[in-house]
């Protein structure tokens, strides 16, 4: 097992470097930086400006002092844009937003669909099958930026009932929206993968053998086809995971909650390479640990995995 | 005993047509069952019509209506929550937008460009996908694993936030949406097709290609290609929803499609913003378009796979 994760972990730290290469040479190979603004700078300032974010120097040793900056002390260097605010600060305070509505809609989006799934096997080509595929079908088709919109049509414009948008600290009026929105094409991803899993596991030949020796029904569903059936939700689950952490632009973009996306945004928009690429690493570092988790979770409840 | 004659005959008529029936049978290649399959499937054909009439619409759509996309009714423009609402008699089918413009020709302009994004998007996976992934799996070893593992590594990446910073670095127009999706839409391909190619890779024909001297690449093109092709379509199916959700997200945040080019997304952006005017119909007709098509090629690629893969008969 710890070889196993040693081996997973030599694949995700150069992975982790690429992300970081990458996104630095991309960044300094796009026409016009963040000093070219509509008004042109006098050459000296410019230059003035440019030593101080140490631009001036070849890539190569930008590079360096940026890994080595965010490796020993975790800091993705200042602001281009906000004099004072440095990267860290700005994630700092957009992060627990973004984590606090993706948290309640990942756990929305895997406890309903999983349910959703379930029930839906059970009753193979009954009305409740027929509703939860329903759902499922729809909901694929209704990602965070559709739903985001007919909510406010519904709940703020027609019901009156939640405020349009706003964080407010986090009052559960403000996380509501946001977290269906974003938990719908996700719930429908799980409902759908579950039920199939599940559906599979059903028709095969140990649970027709505990069926045989009279176990109880729900015994046979909790104890024996769950498991199995949840080995390939766990797979979706790290995907949505990631999308949770991709829909944040459009959620605090629609409902202004001022999460990690709206920096990432602003900061697209700004032309501010320093927090765009620190984002970016953040996100794409927090993707390839999460995915490296559910692999490890995998491993850990299919014996028939070798590693 | 005695033969009734007339029930010879009709036996004999019986044994004829049955075997002119098997000779039919026979006869019918993997396709022809497949499109049999798919044509009973009524969700599918369902979809299939309406997805032709979407198309049909965006292309024709414009001669049935006397405005432009880029003409500014300048009399809505003034009113547009009253004067710009649909109407048969202002001839603005869909109403106007918040400038004035026909939203019939704006959606009929948007559909134009997403129903291309996904058709181009898909077309790059395919091709590239195709080649790269049956490459990998006939070549086998090192080549395999090096190839895979830079597709691994591809995909570890977060996509929407490389292509968000693919259109801030190198300018927002449709073609950075083209070059971006192209990409990054193959990786899942490749991984498909080369776990296809592996399973082909020893069966008897390809072994005796192999033995009478034909060149690896024209194996992988004349022989693991044609045989993967099933699958290649479903998924290709599949992935023009994705395609034009991926373009519609990023037209959304306002950074994909600009003006006066628009998309469903850009669309539905607008509509969006303006909900709290009671503009519905912005909103509205760009949504349903989208729903209508995503559904439309969810069900075809579901017939499809039914179709293509007759495990379930």
């Amino acid at each position: 097992m710890l070889s196993f994760i040693l081996r997973r972990l030599a694949i995700a730290i150069p992975t982790i470097l690429l992300i970081i290469i990458l996104s630095f040479v991309l960044m300094h190979s796009a026409p016009g930086g963040p000093f070219s603004g509509e008004r042109s700078l006098p050459p000296e300032v410019l230059a003035n400006i440019e030593q101080k974010y140490g631009l001036d120097k070849p890539l190569y040793q930008q590079i360096f002092v940026y890994v080595s900056g965010i490796v020993t002390e975790f800091d993705f260097g200042p602001s281009f844009k906000y004099k004072n605010q440095s990267v860290n600060d700005l994630i700092a305070s957009g992060f627990p937003v973004t984590l606090v509505y993706g948290f309640w809609s990942f756990v929305c989006a895997s406890l309903i669909g999983i349910s959703l799934g379930v029930i839906a096997a059970l009753k193979h080509n009954s009305w409740p099958d027929y509703a939860a595929t329903g759902t499922a079908i729809l909901g694929s088709v209704l990602p965070n930026f559709v739903m985001a919109p007919l909510l406010v049509l519904l709940f703020t414009v027609y019901l009156n009932w939640l405020p349009g948008g706003g964080w407010e600290g986090g009052q559960i009026q403000f996380i509501i929206m946001p977290v269906i929105a974003l938990a719908t094409s996700y719930l429908a991803g799980i409902t759908r993968i579950t039920r199939s899993s599940m559906l599979e596991v059903l028709g095969s030949n140990f649970i027709r053998t505990a069926r045989a020796k009279g176990l109880p029904p729900h015994h046979i569903i909790l104890r024996h086809a769950l498991k199995p059936a949840l080995l390939p939700v766990l797979t979706s689950l790290g995907l949505s995971f990631v999308g949770m952490i991709t829909g944040s632009v459009v959620i605090d973009q629609y409902f202004s909650t001022g999460g990690i996306g709206q920096h990432f945004v602003n900061a697209a928009l700004n032309r501010d390479y320093s927090v765009i690429m620190g984002v970016t690493i953040l996100v794409g570092s927090l993707t390839i640990l999460f995915n490296l988790l559910v692999e490890i979770l995998y491993a850990w409840i299919d014996p028939r995995i070798r590693y | 005993m005695l033969l009734n004659p007339k029930k010879i005959q009709q036996l004999a008529d019986n044994l004829a047509r049955s075997e002119h029936d098997s000779e039919e049978l026979k006869g019918r290649s993997l396709w022809q069952l497949a499109r049999a399959r798919f044509a009973r499937n009524r969700a599918a054909m369902i979809s299939l019509i309406t997805l032709l009439l979407i198309v049909v619409f965006s292309i024709f759509g414009n001669s049935l209506s006397p405005w432009d996309h880029e003409q500014i009714d300048w009399d809505a423009m003034g009113d547009v929550q009253i004067l710009g609402t649909p109407s048969i008699q202002s001839r603005h089918y869909f109403g106007t937008d918040d400038l004035g413009r026909d939203l019939y020709a704006r959606v009929i302009q948007g559909s134009q460009i997403s129903l291309m994004v996904g058709l181009i998007g898909s077309l790059i996976a395919v091709v590239v996908g195709t080649l790269y992934g049956a490459t990998a799996g006939y070549l086998g070893g090192r080549i395999d694993a090096l190839m895979m593992r830079s597709v691994d590594i591809l995909l570890a990446i977060p996509f929407m936030f490389v292509l968000i910073l693919l259109m801030v670095m190198f300018g927002r127009s449709i073609y950075m949406i083209f070059i971006g999706i192209g990409l990054l839409s193959w990786l899942d391909m490749s991984r498909i097709i080369r776990g296809q190619t592996l399973s082909l890779k020893n069966r008897e024909f390809i072994e005796a290609a192999r033995a009478i001297g034909v060149p690896p690449l024209t194996i992988i093109t004349r022989h693991i290609i044609p045989n993967v092709l099933g699958i290649v379509v479903v998924y290709a199916t599949l992935l023009v929803p994705g395609m034009i959700m991926t373009e519609s997200f990023i037209s959304f945040l306002g950074l994909g499609v600009q003006e006066p080019q628009t998309s469903w997304g850009a669309l539905i952006n607008e509509g969006a913003r303006t909900i709290q005017n009671g503009t519905l119909w912005q909103l509205l007709f760009p949504l349903a378009f989208f729903i209508v098509t995503l559904l439309s090629f969810y069900f075809i690629g579901d017939g499809l796979r039914d179709a293509l893969d007759p495990k379930d008969e």
